[in-house]
């Protein structure tokens, strides 16, 4: 007769860890500020309590080697960076014709952003765009992920500004997201100016509808004229529109990734300083999906940029 | 942006980073995969075409088989029917033969037969003729009467013993 288990465990086992589970949610809550309001009367000791948390939005130098300050947050980009390569290297040291497990996994991933590239931006562009997109999407993704493992704002060292995280996820400094953002930018541009010549221009200063309205208007005929001497003011009016929406974006891009990383870490700092244990355990899955979501939206967005821009649209644009 | 924490030189840092690992990913993580992705597709390519060129080359088998098996038969049937006709002819002739044969010999086994008769009838004649000649002598020798007669016939009878048994 097979025994009867739930959630792949026996019962006596199953209700051992429901058990503990409670006393580490019970004992969480109480030692958090929150249970200290509710019972006031239980005293805890201190090593069970988190600091208050006290977010500040620059990053803070840790090292200042040859006067160049180190910052946590380019600390944990470097190790994002040694953790991405050095896990590449190791899977395609040796790559195999019909792969392993790890491969298979790398290949899952890549894959998919390479499928993802390709059907946007069809097979020929998505080919060329896709080292780009999939760094974005791998150093964005990383950074959240890895911001998330225990010692990234916990560990502290002595500064010269005091107290200070060893660790602190990368893209909660604002000069991550903003060095994203000026590539993808600088990137869309480059490969439309490259695709389309100086034409590419003409979408931000038509002038040719003016030009041509002012000759007619100089040739006496007025009525002919006029009509288009306004379509081609229209015309630069719309250009200048379309360059300012375009610098916008790098604006935007930064802050939807700053703000989101560093929402979610200051998310997680709080629930660790309300509820330290079990309870924060839930944002811990909800940063895994936001970090996610964001390195989709960063790669996803510099994807559909350099798809329309390196689209030639002729005069059917406007 | 003193607030936010921008900084110029963290800010070309960042840039120097992703640089970096943009070209460190292409080579350890982007172009193994093209490869491996080219590598693969080439591959399927390949044998597809080769199962297509291998379903061809069956079916042309099957085709040059069949028509080998539907030759063969032919074949086969004309050789039957070949060999049919021979030993007919074969058969026949062999009953031809044997009927000569046994013709022959039959036409043999009678002259021999009949020469056989004609040599003991002749031998008969010889010693008939012999004896008569004989008895002629002995008659002639004496003077006979109807006793000595009798009497030398008698002898000639006694002194061929084969004569009388024949």
């Amino acid at each position: 007769m097979p025994k009867r288990r739930l959630l792949g465990c026996s019962f006596p086992v199953l209700i051992g860890i429901s058990v503990v589970f409670l006393v580490l949610l019970v004992v969480s809550f109480a030692s958090g500020p929150l249970g200290a309001i509710m019972f006031p009367g239980v005293e805890l000791p201190s090593w069970l309590s988190v600091p208050q948390p006290e977010p500040k939005l620059p990053a803070e130098a840790v090292f200042h080697p040859f006067g160049f300050p180190i910052t946590n947050t380019m600390i944990a980009a470097w190790i994002t960076m040694i953790f991405v390569v050095g896990l590449s290297y190791a899977i395609t040291r040796r790559m195999k014709l019909v792969p392993g497990r790890l491969q298979a996994a790398f290949e899952f991933l890549i894959g998919w952003l390479y499928d993802l590239c390709r059907e946007v931006a069809g097979n020929t562009d998505g080919r060329k765009f896709f080292p780009m997109i999939a760094t974005i999407f791998l150093f964005v993704g990383f950074n959240a992920w890895l911001g998330l493992l225990p010692g990234f704002g916990s560990i502290t060292v002595h500064a010269a500004e005091g107290e200070v995280h060893l660790l602190r996820p990368a893209s909660t400094d604002i000069n991550l997201p903003l060095a994203l953002a000026l590539i993808s930018f600088v990137f869309v541009e480059v490969t439309a100016l490259r695709r389309l010549g100086i034409g590419y221009l003409r979408k931000f200063f038509d002038v040719r509808e003016f030009v041509s309205g002012l000759r007619q208007i100089s040739k006496g005929r007025l009525k002919a004229g006029l009509p288009q001497l306004l379509t081609g003011a229209l015309n630069i009016f719309t250009g200048l529109l379309e360059g300012f929406s375009e610098l916008v974006r790098i604006v935007s891009l930064t802050i939807r990734l700053f703000g989101n990383m560093t929402a979610g870490e200051v998310l997680l700092l709080v629930t660790a300083f309300l509820v330290p244990w079990v309870l924060a355990v839930p944002f811990y899955g909800l940063e895994l999906l936001i970090g996610y979501i964001q390195a989709l939206i960063f790669a996803g967005l510099t994807l559909i940029f350099i798809t329309f821009a390196a689209t030639p649209h002729g005069e059917e644009a406007h | 942006m003193e607030g936010l924490g921008i900084n110029p030189s963290m800010l070309i840092a960042q840039v120097i980073n992703f640089g970096i690992l943009f070209g460190l990913l292409y080579l350890v993580a982007y172009k193994p995969f093209m490869r491996m992705l080219d590598e693969r597709s080439r591959r399927v390519k390949e044998s597809m075409e080769q199962t297509e060129y291998i379903k061809q080359q069956a079916a042309k088998a099957e085709q040059e088989t069949e028509k080998r098996i539907a030759e063969a038969g032919k074949k086969g049937q004309k050789i039957i029917d070949q060999a049919v006709k021979i030993g007919k002819e074969v058969g026949q002739k062999a009953q031809e033969e044997a009927k000569q044969k046994a013709e022959a010999l039959i036409t043999r086994a009678r002259t021999e037969i009949r020469r056989e008769r004609d040599e003991v009838i002749s031998e008969l004649r010889k010693e008939f003729a012999g004896l008569t000649i004989l008895a002629a002598e002995k008659v002639i020798d004496r003077s006979l009467d109807k006793e000595t007669h009798r009497q030398i016939i008698d002898q000639v009878l006694k002194e061929s013993p084969g004569l009388k048994k024949g």
